[in-house]
C-alpha cells in the first residue's frame, strides 16, 4: 500500500540548481567552524583547567613551576588515613543529609501553605524568598553577628525568660555544625519553596476538585495526587540541594573557619586550606576529585531514586 | 535583488568561517598570553629595566600600602621611577602569591613573612631561589641580629624590614581610672588587675577566637618569648637539632598552662570561642572590658571604635613572669622582598634603598605606629607607643615564637587544635604532641 501511495506520487519537479554562494553555506565544516570559537574559550576555561586538576591529583604539586612529581595515588591514601580528612567528610555527609532532608520538608511546607488563596500569599513568598537573593558571606557574617554569645539572638532569648536556650552557638563544637546547618536551611528554604510552587501550579485543578467531589479529605488529596505529581519538582529540589550541600564553603569558612577546632570542617574547607595554607595543592586536587566523585554518585542514586517514584499526569 | 544573492552577500566562505574560528582561537590565546605576561608590570622595556625610570610593580599587605603611601610621590620625584601598587590583606596576599611566582605573575617587589612562618616567609622562598639576593645593599648594616635571623638564608640577606610590630597588652584608661587600677608589670599583678576588673563587672581581658583564633598565638609568643627565649636564645637551634621538642620542653608546657589559667580565673570573655576578635576589640573601647592583646598596627583599628581615640588607651608589655624586669618584647618585622625574576630589579632595590633613608624610615612607623625597621636612628614620634619604647631601646625584644619553625603548619595546628584546647577537647600534651608531629615534617 505504502509503495503504492509511493508510485502513485508524482516526481517532484526538479529543483534549479543553488547559486554557487548558496552552495558555499551547505558543507558540513561551517557548523563546526561557527563551533569552533566558542568551543576553545570553554576549552580553555572549562576543560583544561579540569582536566589539569583531575591530574595534578596524582602529584605532589606545591603550586610551584618547580619540582612536581607523580606520586601516584598517594594522596588517595593519606585521605583515607588523614584524620582531618575523615572528620570533614563525615561533616560534609552530615550537613548533607540534614540539609537536604529538612530543606525540602520546610520548602514543601511553605509552598503547600503559600499555595492557596491567603491574602498576604505574595508577600509572605517574597519573604521567604528573599534571603536566597543574598549572597551567602553576607548572610554568614550577619548570623556570626547575631549568635555570638551576647548577641541579639540570646538576648532576645534571655529577655522572654529563655536563658536556657541562649548557647554559644558557634563556640561550642557540639552545637557550631548544627548552627552553621541551620543559617545554611535558613537561607536556601525559600529556593526549594519556589521550586514546589511551580511543581504546584503545575497540578491540573480538576484532578483536586474531582476528588473533592467525591469526598477525598484535605489530607488524602494531599497524600494521594499533591505528592506523587510533586515528585518531579522533589526531584529538582533534592539534586540542587544535595550537589550545593555537600560542596557547602562559604558559609563555613565565613562563620567559624572550619572550627571550633576542626568541628565544622567540611570537604571544601580542607581543599581551601591544603591549597592555599599549607601550599599542597596536590594533596588539595586530590581532595577536590574525591568530592566531585561523591557529589557525582550521591547526585545519581539520588535521581535514580527520585525518578522511579515519578508519575504521568 | 533576489533574496539568494541578498544572503550569498552576507555568508562568508566555509574557509573562511574557519579561518575567522582558528583566529578567534589565536587571539583568545594571545589575549591569555598577554594577561598573564602584563601583570608583571609590562615590557622591560616600559619598566626600564635599568636603574632611573620605569616602573616597579609592589604588591603590599594594605598596613604596608598605608605606610608607604606618603613616601611615593617622592620617591618618583627623587628617582624618576613610577611605583604601581596593588595591596590586598596578609592572608590573602599570602594564598595569592605562590600561584603568582609560579605562573610568572608576580611584582617585582612584594611582601613575606618572617623566618619560615608561612610558605610565603622569607627562609622557604629564598631557599627556593625565588627572591633576589639583596646582601650588597648598603642598608643590610642597619638590621638588628634578631630581624637578621628572619632575613637571611645562608648568611644572605633576602628581606628588608620595613617596619616592626609588637605584641602589646592595651588597657582602657578610663576604666583603670574608676577601679583605682595600674597598669600590670608582673605575673601575680596582672592576676590582681584581672580580678579586680571582674569583680567590677567587667571582662578582665576581651578575647575573641572566633573564625581562625588568630588572638590565641599572641599569648603563645608573649609567654615563650619571656619565659622560654628569653633564658634560652639557642632553643630554636635546639629544636632543629632534634635536642628538645614542644613536648619534651617543659617551658612550652609552662606557656600553656599560663594561658588556660586565664580562661580557668574567668578572666577571658565569656564564649570566647564564639566571640569574633573585632568585637573583642569593641567591648574594649566600650568600657565592657579592661585590656586586651593586640599587635601594636592593630592600634589604630582599636583607637576607631572609641570617641576619644588614642586617648582612651594605653599599652603596656605583658607580664609573663614574677620579675618585671625579664618581660621581653616580642617584635615582628615586617618584610618586603625583590622578585628573583622582577622585571625591574633595579627600580626595586632603588625603592628599598630610598626607604631605608633614615627619614622615610621614620615617615613610615609614624604612620602606621610601629617601630622602625631599621636602627637608623629614627625617632618615633607616636605617643601611644610611649610606654614600650624603653623596651625597644634596651634591647628588651624577642621575636615572634614561629618565626624560626620549619613550616607554617606548626602554627596552623596550634591555632586549630589550640581551640580545642581552650574547649578543653584535648590536654597540652595532645597539642604539644601534634606540633611536634608538624615540627617534623621539616621545611617544604
Amino acid at each position: 500500500m505504502t509503495s503504492a501511495v509511493t508510485t502513485a506520487t508524482p516526481p517532484r519537479p526538479t529543483q534549479p540548481a543553488p547559486s554557487g554562494s548558496r552552495r558555499s553555506l551547505t558543507p558540513a565544516g561551517v557548523p563546526y567552524a561557527l563551533l569552533l570559537p566558542a568551543f576553545v574559550l570553554y576549552a580553555l576555561v572549562v576543560l583544561y583547567p579540569t582536566l589539569s586538576g583531575a591530574l595534578y591529583a596524582f602529584t605532589d604539586w606545591s603550586g610551584r613551576a618547580d619540582g612536581t612529581t607523580f606520586i601516584g595515588l598517594e594522596n588517595f591514601a593519606e585521605i583515607l588515613s588523614d584524620v582531618a580528612a575523615r572528620s570533614a567528610l563525615r561533616n560534609s555527609l552530615i550537613i548533607a543529609v540534614t540539609v537536604t532532608a529538612v530543606q525540602t520538608l520546610v520548602g514543601l511546607g511553605l509552598a503547600l501553605v503559600l499555595h492557596s488563596s491567603l491574602v498576604t500569599r505574595n508577600v509572605l513568598r517574597t519573604l521567604f524568598f528573599a534571603p536566597a537573593m543574598l549572597p551567602p558571606v553576607i548572610i554568614a557574617f550577619l548570623w556570626t553577628f547575631i549568635l555570638t554569645p551576647q548577641g541579639p539572638l540570646n538576648t532576645v532569648l534571655r529577655a522572654v525568660g529563655l536563658d536556657f536556650l541562649a548557647q554559644n552557638w558557634l563556640g561550642e563544637s557540639s552545637l557550631a555544625l548544627w548552627t552553621v546547618i541551620g543559617v545554611v536551611i535558613w537561607q536556601n528554604a525559600g529556593l526549594t519553596m519556589v521550586i514546589y510552587l511551580a511543581g504546584l501550579q503545575g497540578i491540573p485543578a480538576e484532578l483536586n476538585e474531582s476528588s473533592e467531589l467525591d469526598g477525598a479529605t484535605w489530607w488524602q488529596r494531599t497524600r494521594l495526587i499533591t505528592v506523587p505529581l510533586l515528585i518531579p519538582a522533589t526531584t529538582v529540589a533534592m539534586s540542587l540541594t544535595l550537589i550545593s550541600s555537600l560542596k557547602l564553603f562559604d558559609q563555613v569558612f565565613a562563620m567559624t573557619g572550619g572550627g571550633p577546632g576542626y568541628s565544622t570542617e567540611t570537604l571544601s574547607v580542607i581543599m581551601y586550606k591544603e591549597a592555599f595554607v599549607s601550599g599542597r595543592f596536590g594533596y588539595s586536587a586530590a581532595i577536590a576529585l574525591v568530592l566531585t566523585m561523591i557529589v557525582f554518585a550521591f547526585a545519581m542514586v539520588q535521581l535514580g531514586a527520585l525518578r522511579r517514584f515519578e508519575v504521568d499526569r | 535583488m533576489s533574496p539568494i544573492t541578498s544572503h550569498s552577500r552576507f555568508t562568508p566562505s566555509r574557509r573562511a568561517l574557519l579561518l575567522g574560528g582558528a583566529g578567534f582561537g589565536a587571539l583568545t590565546l594571545a589575549g591569555c598570553g598577554g594577561f598573564v605576561n602584563d601583570d608583571g608590570g609590562g615590557s622591560g622595556e616600559e619598566s626600564g629595566s635599568g636603574s632611573g625610570g620605569g616602573t616597579v610593580t609592589a604588591y603590599l599587605s594594605t598596613e604596608q600600602n598605608t605606610g608607604i603611601e606618603p613616601l611615593v610621590e617622592p620617591f618618583t620625584a627623587d628617582t624618576g621611577i613610577e611605583l604601581d601598587i596593588a595591596s590586598v590583606a596578609v592572608p590573602d596576599m599570602n594564598q595569592q602569591l605562590p600561584v603568582q611566582l609560579s605562573s610568572g605573575t608576580a611584582a617585582d617587589l612584594f611582601r613575606v613573612s618572617p623566618g619560615y612562618s608561612s610558605n610565603v616567609a622569607a627562609g622557604v622562598l629564598g631557599s627556593s631561589g625565588d627572591l633576589l639576593d639583596l646582601s650588597d645593599a648598603a642598608w643590610t648594616g642597619d638590621i638588628d641580629d634578631g630581624t637578621r635571623a628572619l632575613s637571611d638564608v645562608d648568611g644572605k640577606t633576602y628581606a628588608f624590614p620595613v617596619a616592626r610590630n609588637s605584641l602589646v597588652l592595651a588597657y582602657n584608661l578610663a576604666v583603670f581610672a574608676e577601679l583605682g587600677l595600674e597598669p600590670p608589670t608582673t605575673w601575680p599583678e596582672l592576676l590582681e588587675v584581672s580580678q579586680a576588673l571582674t569583680d567590677s563587672g567587667r571582662t578582665a581581658i576581651s578575647h575573641g577566637l572566633s573564625g581562625g583564633a588568630i588572638y590565641l598565638q599572641f599569648y603563645v609568643y608573649i609567654f615563650a618569648g619571656t619565659l622560654l627565649y628569653g633564658p634560652n636564645p639557642d632553643l630554636d637551634a635546639q629544636m632543629r637539632a632534634g635536642e628538645t621538642s614542644f613536648s619534651d620542653e617543659p617551658g612550652w608546657t609552662e606557656v600553656f598552662t599560663k594561658y588556660l589559667e586565664l580562661r580557668d580565673k574567668g578572666f577571658f570573655t565569656e564564649g570566647a570561642l564564639g566571640v569574633p576578635p573585632d568585637q573583642a576589640m569593641q567591648d574594649l573601647a566600650t568600657g565592657a572590658a579592661g585590656m586586651t592583646v593586640l599587635t601594636n598596627s592593630g592600634l589604630p583599628a582599636l583607637f576607631e571604635y572609641s570617641e576619644s581615640g588614642a586617648e582612651a588607651f594605653s599599652i603596656v608589655a605583658m607580664p609573663s613572669s614574677d620579675d618585671a624586669g625579664a618581660t621581653l618584647l616580642p617584635t615582628a618585622p615586617d618584610f618586603l622582598a625583590v622578585n628573583a625574576a622582577a622585571k625591574n630589579p633595579d627600580g626595586a632595590r632603588a625603592l628599598l634603598d630610598f626607604l631605608a633613608g633614615p627619614g622615610n624610615v621614620e615617615t613610615y612607623a609614624n604612620t602606621l605606629a610601629v617601630l622602625p625597621g631599621l636602627d637608623v636612628g629614627a625617632v618615633v614620634d607616636n605617643p601611644s607607643l610611649e610606654p614600650v619604647l624603653p623596651l625597644v631601646d634596651e634591647g628588651r625584644t624577642v621575636p615572634y615564637a614561629n618565626y624560626l619553625w620549619p613550616n607554617g603548619d606548626v602554627q596552623q595546628t596550634m591555632l586549630q587544635s589550640g581551640q580545642q584546647l581552650y574547649a578543653d577537647e584535648i590536654t597540652i600534651p595532645d597539642l604539644l604532641a601534634q606540633m611536634d608531629a608538624e615540627y617534623a615534617k621539616g621545611t617544604p
